[in-house]
């Protein structure tokens, strides 16, 4: 029997009902679930919540950007916030700005690496990190009851345009940087912005950078060419462009400029793993000192931070939990495998545009190809498996594995802390419920590809098991 | 618990007070109901100047963009200018968002159709029912439309108008005219008209901020300001508008309001007295309207009260001038919308053409006096009211197309509920003020004595 082709309609019946209300925000379908109504009243109760004050908004290339962005701003002047629309721009150029003005929260509107058709709201806090799990179901508690702060007609606050946000995020990665060393080295480089946020931004700063910028897909008003999530998979047209151009490396962003995804001058596309690999080899080689990433990260994270006499602490998937242990730390670079990297001498928040300009100052100061680079990280085989469920069915799941696998299995160390993490010596196993989208997301991950593949077949029959039970009842 | 419910949802569109009921949710849901009705296409909007403008016509536009509507935003403009762009642009309807007279803390939605008209009754109806509905058309990512700004609005509607009246003077000098535009949404046009007609203009709260000097409904215990600056500047002539500019008042020469009523018959007669044609008007609107038109051999019609029932009949009858009593005039040649700047521009060549003053233009029109007063009355109450006053008035003609309307030799007396406030309106004309004010009593009474 052939499988029919899976059209778009299909995929937008499917996803119909998918809206992710969790610590990466509000995430669902654009008309399907993610209704302005529903954005209108998610910013309501935000302005509630921060109780009014300075909110800063920005947003993707999406279409549904425009119509989500005055929903959220008829919502937040409502409550009586101040709003300062940015426009179009990076989700880390809004979480720097933020600090600079003292704001009180911000809103990105931006699904991120999601495909299109999806789009979301993630809500920053004063210092730019989003909210943490304790602050989203609060903002969740105020959003349920539904009760929002009411401002009458002489405190409603006229909406603030500007358009720095960019300049400003610039400027201060040029102070943390060593540009006259990039400058000399005159660099060749590709980008592929996915037609996203960093559209405008990426081929700037290379430019201030002294490189020759090769870029495709950077109108920012068109369709994303590709899914927004620098890949692999995603990166064909990009290694295309590094072998035709000759360049000296290649960079991929994501939508709002969040994951950075890599390809050598070999015309090599590295995994997402290998960003924050790198850029922890690159921290690290200036300075010991702790890494901070999620539990679903390469193990090449831990074999690096030894290398050079450094520690990695571990924190569940999600970007604030990161992001705040990095703080907490003091940590010298976070990040997560999904291709999202935080240098703290910039902000606490992802920055893809901060990472590229690391990388390129790290290859002028050593005099060294990228691929000399990507083949100092150990290398380790990492198998992903997505697994869709009904929303109602994933946390059962999970629960289920969760007491089984902690009562059978007898070997290997198990973490219980966002989903199940089974950590053997030769390797290791998550599986757990994804933050944006309706499935189950396995990782594994093991020296050889034999190993890693026979692990994530033993998890995927686990969870393929206790959803056949879930039906069963 | 609230004495009065400050929501008001019906055929006039969707009617609130900032802060309390009408609230961004709300907003974009009847937006969206709109969209849905229209099944997208473009939808001009514009606003008024108040504070909450900008936060009623966010949630609009989230509502028309998710329904895959093309918006095309002309920010403050008048309301008869986004009756005019609808219109100039072919556009499927507009978006008005303006609470218009009423207080500062009120906004609305008034919801415009392809030919500049408001939405009628049934069409209303309609509408209302897909919004309780609540199944809104949803466009797709790549269905939803980036808003289009338009900077154009006031220079279209200008240009309109000018292309039908020009530049006016009275024995070789300029008009000399004070405004008053409440800070609304006439500051951004109406100096510029005056000025492009050549007068000499001196005009007070024209910063469009929407922070109001005054009540903005232009009735002549808010014109004190403009009456003194017309006296203290010697102006020919003195305007005010409300907040969206639909409805025009008048100060004479001498600084008198001359009432909102004789608006429209100055403007009806200075129009039939170059050509006779049809003039429509609603049930509440001045007898000095008939009067005029038969001396000049034209023909009343009278409708329910509404901008939409009026204009609506205008059409049928093919009429050449029309309006209401408070102060809307709707000239078709040029717009078909209540416009206070077309008010203006028929007032001065009415004064140019004939070399008069503006007080003796004023003394010219059949004298009425009229009263109006309000009771508060929550919408369940209205229908027993009307029934004791057609009881007590049983002797009487009585019209019953909207409220009760009973009319006598040398008077009337109209009441009905509004469409905009849960209040009862009681209007009464007679041949003098004792008169006018004695029945209006009565009436009055009558309601309380249930």
């Amino acid at each position: 029997m052939c499988a029919a082709p899976r059209t778009e309609q299909v995929w937008f019946d499917e996803a119909m009902n998918v809206l992710k209300i969790s610590i990466s925000g509000v995430r669902g379908i654009i008309g399907a679930t993610l209704t302005p109504e529903l954005v209108v009243n998610f910013a309501q109760a935000f302005g509630t919540y921060l109780d009014s004050g300075k909110i800063l908004v920005c947003r993707d290339t999406r279409p549904s950007g425009a119509m989500v962005r005055s929903a959220v701003i008829s919502g937040l002047i409502s409550t009586g916030c101040e709003v300062i629309d940015l426009g179009i721009c990076p989700t880390p150029s809004m979480q720097l700005l933020l600090r600079e003005l003292g704001a009180k929260g911000g809103i990105a509107i931006s699904g991120g690496h999601n495909p299109e058709g999806w789009n979301a709201l993630k809500f920053v806090r004063d210092d730019g990190i989003y909210l943490n799990a304790l602050q989203a179901s609060e903002l969740l508690d105020v959003f349920h009851q539904n009760e929002y702060s009411k401002r009458p007609w002489n405190q409603l606050l006229p909406v603030q345009k500007r358009s720095d946000a960019i300049d400003q995020h610039l400027s201060r990665l040029r102070e943390n940087l060593q540009v006259d060393s990039i400058r000399r080295r005159r660099f060749v480089v590709a980008v592929d912005c996915c037609n996203g946020a960093c559209s405008e931004i990426t081929p700037r700063f290379l430019e201030e950078l002294g490189c020759k910028v090769v870029p495709i897909n950077d109108s920012g008003s068109e369709r994303f060419p590709h899914e927004p999530n620098p890949t692999p998979s995603n990166m064909q047209q990009l290694r295309a462009l590094v072998k035709a151009s000759g360049a000296d490396i290649g960079f991929a962003h994501d939508a709002d400029g969040e994951r950075l995804g890599i390809v050598t001058e070999k015309a090599l596309s590295l995994s997402e793993e290998y960003t924050l690999a790198i850029l922890s080899l690159i921290k690290l080689s200036e300075k010991a000192g702790v890494v901070v990433t999620n539990l679903s990260t390469s193990r090449a994270i831990d074999e690096i931070a030894a290398r050079y006499g450094g520690s990695v602490t571990r924190t569940p998937v999600g970007q604030a939990y990161v992001a705040e242990t990095v703080k907490e730390m003091g940590a010298v670079v976070g990040g997560e495998g999904s291709g999202g990297v935080i240098l703290p001498e910039i902000q606490f928040s992802h920055d893809s545009v901060a990472a590229l300009g690391k990388i390129l100052e790290f290859l002028a100061l050593r005099h060294c190809k990228t691929s000399d680079l990507a083949g100092s990280v150990p290398e380790f085989h990492m198998v992903k498996r997505n697994l869709e469920f009904s929303l109602s069915a994933i946390f059962a799941i999970i629960q289920e594995l969760r007491t089984s696998i902690e009562s059978e299995v007898q070997r290997g160390e198990i973490d219980l802390s966002d989903g199940i993490k089974l950590s053997r010596p030769e390797g290791w196993i998550h599986i757990r419920d994804s933050n944006t989208e309706s499935m189950i997301r396995i990782i594994a991950e093991a020296k050889e590809s034999v190993q890693a593949e026979s692990l994530a077949n033993w998890a995927q029959a686990r969870v393929r098991m206790a959803g056949a039970r879930m039906n069963d009842r | 618990m609230k004495p009065i419910r400050t929501l008001k949802i019906s055929i006039s569109g969707v009617r609130g007070v900032i802060g309390d009921s009408l609230l961004p949710p709300l907003l974009t849901r009847f937006a969206a109901s709109f969209g849905t009705y229209l099944n997208s296409g473009e939808i001009v909007v514009g606003r008024d100047t108040r504070t909450s403008g900008e936060m009623v016509k966010h949630a609009v536009f989230a509502g028309l963009m998710s329904t895959g509507c093309q918006v095309i935003d002309l920010d403050i403009c008048p309301v008869p200018t986004v009756q005019h762009m609808v219109r100039e642009l072919g556009a499927r309807g507009g978006v008005a968002i303006t609470a218009s007279h009423n207080p500062v803390e009120w906004n609305a939605l008034k919801l415009i159709r392809s030919d500049g008209c408001f939405l009628n009754s049934y069409q209303a109806e309609e509408l209302l029912s897909i919004y309780h509905q609540g199944d809104y058309k949803k466009a797709r990512e790549h269905e939803i439309r980036q808003v289009s700004k338009n900077g154009q609005g006031i220079q279209s509607h200008l240009d309109r108008i000018l292309e039908n009246y020009g530049p006016v003077k009275r024995n070789g000098r300029k008009f000399k005219v004070a405004i008053d535009c409440c800070n609304g949404a006439g500051s951004l046009m109406t100096p510029r008209l005056l000025e492009s007609l050549g007068c000499d203009v001196t005009a007070i709260n024209i910063t469009p901020n929407g922070i109001f000097p005054h009540p903005p409904e232009p009735v002549p215990q808010h014109l004190t300001d403009l009456c003194t600056l017309v006296k203290e500047t010697g102006a020919d002539v003195g305007f005010a508008q409300d907040a969206d500019a639909d409805r025009l008042a008048i100060v004479s020469e001498e600084g008198q309001p001359v009432g909102e009523e004789n608006t429209l018959a100055l403007a009806v007669k200075f129009v039939l007295s170059h050509e006779q044609g049809t003039v429509v008007t609603n049930l509440s609107t001045t007898r000095a309207i008939d009067d005029i038109a038969q001396a000049y051999h034209s023909r009343v019609v009278r409708t329910r009260i509404g901008e939409v029932n009026v204009t609506e009949a205008m059409k049928r009858e093919k009429a050449i001038i029309g309006g209401e009593g408070n102060g809307g005039v709707i000239f078709p040649k040029i717009n078909f919308a209540r416009d206070s700047m077309v008010g203006i521009v028929l007032v001065l060549h009415y004064m140019a053409t004939t070399r008069m003053s503006l007080s003796t233009l004023i003394n010219a029109l059949p004298k009425y006096y009229s009263v109006k007063q309000t009771v508060p009355c929550p919408s369940f109450q209205l229908r027993s009211i009307l029934k004791q006053l057609r009881e007590t008035y049983s002797n009487d003609e009585l019209d019953h197309t909207d409220g009760l309307k009973i009319i006598r030799s040398d008077s009337w007396a109209h009441v009905r509920s509004s469409n905009t406030e849960p209040i009862v309106r009681v209007v009464v004309e007679a041949k003098s003020e004792d008169a006018a004010r004695a029945w209006a009593k009565e009436i009055i009474s009558a309601i309380g004595n249930r």
